[in-house]
């Protein structure tokens, strides 16, 4: 009885189960701010990393690329910051077509406790004052993104964080 | 887990009715052995053998007189336990008072401290508590044999306190990176849990007045005062806890049976 215990599914964490959630981003024409925009061959790179967030299964450097109207970022489980940079147009032979703008998002953590085989969650909440800190990458370049935060407090992955018009 | 508890549950259940049955239907065999035997002897040579034997059977049956009292132990399961599991203290008090032929009142009084490692948590739980209730002795014994074979009922209830050690931060994506577990030392104290135990136990005697007895335990929550932002994962008497109610337990123990009087024990007729 107690070896069947010691192996039975309470022990392995569901994958199902709501933990940490991440950064969800969704793209609109900055024209026509209710429609929703695709996004052409974004890469988001956390600073300090080499590669970038996967967005895909795609086995080649693709699967680091998104042309779809919505992302999903990791923030930090250990600091109350995290910063990207979001390359537009990643990888274009034309180099006057790349928009990279560096963002740090700004925010305070809890850690909530899930069950005996998840640990406990971290969730988010953005600063009200400076959600965020913003530059274009070179500075000398205008911002391609017009961030606008939706909802700061950052607990599950079924709505939308952080709205960018482009 | 709380399927393969239940199921395990009403197995045990199901096991224990099969014992108090086993103990019905082989008296009846024994009474056919009798008049078998009874048969053989009439049978065989004469009056001589025949007499002596009946006379020494009417002696002995009003001699039977069963002994009432009180019996003390300890659980040696969770006593030795200490000695090679580090994350383990603990010990178990038992005791039982013969109210009838097959009626016990029984009860624990047990301390524990134990410390559960699972793979993103580890906690330590700390307390006290009791358990109360029945045993009903579904064996029949023989002369003057006192094993028992039982089945009863507890009420428990554990008042603890419950300390995180450490946690893990459960992040699917670790695109920064998997972290260690965190140091914790949060305390969660003043918790409170009752639960009702079936039990199913055996108890033999091995010399004089020492028993050695084990049983098995099947638990329901009744109540259970979680902490805020954590759980109890595991209740002093009641053990680890599961997604459900249910939870498992045994015990192992050596008793001392102290007799207070002896009742004559009113024969059953079998003849």
């Amino acid at each position: 009885m107690f070896s069947i215990s010691s192996c039975e599914k309470d022990d392995i964490c569901d994958a199902n189960t709501p933990t940490t959630p991440r950064l969800i981003i969704e793209f609109y024409d900055i024209n026509n701010s209710t429609i929703l925009k695709n996004v052409t061959n974004l890469k988001v790179i956390g600073k300090g990393k080499t590669e970038g967030i996967i967005f895909n299964t795609s086995t080649t450097d693709s699967k680091y690329l998104t042309n779809g109207t919505k992302i999903s970022i990791p923030l930090k489980t250990d600091m109350d910051s995290a910063t990207y940079q979001f390359i537009l147009n990643s990888g274009n032979a034309n180099a006057s077509l790349i928009d990279t703008d560096e963002v740090t998002f700004n925010y305070t953590r809890k850690d909530i406790f899930v069950s005996r085989a998840c640990g406990f969650k971290t969730v988010f909440s953005l600063n009200l004052t400076n959600p965020y800190t913003q530059t274009a990458v070179p500075a000398t370049k205008p911002k391609w993104m017009y961030i606008s935060v939706d909802k700061s407090n950052i607990e599950n992955e079924n709505e939308t964080h952080i709205k960018v018009y482009f | 887990m709380k399927h393969t508890l239940k199921y395990i549950f009403s197995f045990c259940f199901l096991m224990s009715l099969f014992l108090v049955q086993a103990q019905k239907t082989v008296s009846t065999p024994t009474t056919t052995d009798q008049n078998k035997l009874e048969g053989k002897i009439t049978e065989a040579p004469k009056q001589d053998l025949v007499k002596p034997a009946v006379t020494s059977v009417s002696d002995t049956i009003p001699v039977k007189m069963n002994r009432y009292g009180v019996r003390v132990g300890v659980d040696l399961y969770k006593l030795t336990r200490g000695f090679y599991d580090s994350n383990y203290k603990g010990v178990e008090l038992v005791g039982d008072y013969r109210l009838t032929k097959n009626y016990y009142l029984a009860a624990e009084l047990g301390n524990e401290n134990k410390t559960t490692v699972d793979s993103r948590l580890t906690s330590t739980a700390k307390g006290t508590y009791i358990k109360a209730g029945f045993d009903y002795n579904g064996y029949e014994n023989w002369l003057n044999m006192e094993n028992i074979i039982s089945i009863g009922l507890r009420y428990g209830m554990s008042t603890f306190n419950q300390q995180l050690d450490s946690f893990k931060i459960y992040n699917p994506n670790p695109y920064w990176g998997e972290l260690p577990s965190i140091p914790s030392g949060e305390k969660y104290s003043g918790l409170t849990a009752g639960w009702i135990e079936v039990v199913a136990g055996l108890k033999v005697k091995v010399i004089n007045n020492i028993f050695v007895g084990f049983s098995l335990r099947m638990n329901t929550l009744l109540f259970n005062k979680q902490p805020d932002n954590f759980e109890n994962l595991y209740i002093p008497g009641f053990n680890r806890t599961y997604a459900g109610n249910f939870g498992a337990g045994f015990n192992y123990t050596v008793t001392y049976f102290v007799p207070l009087y002896k009742k004559k024990a009113i024969p059953k007729k079998n003849n």
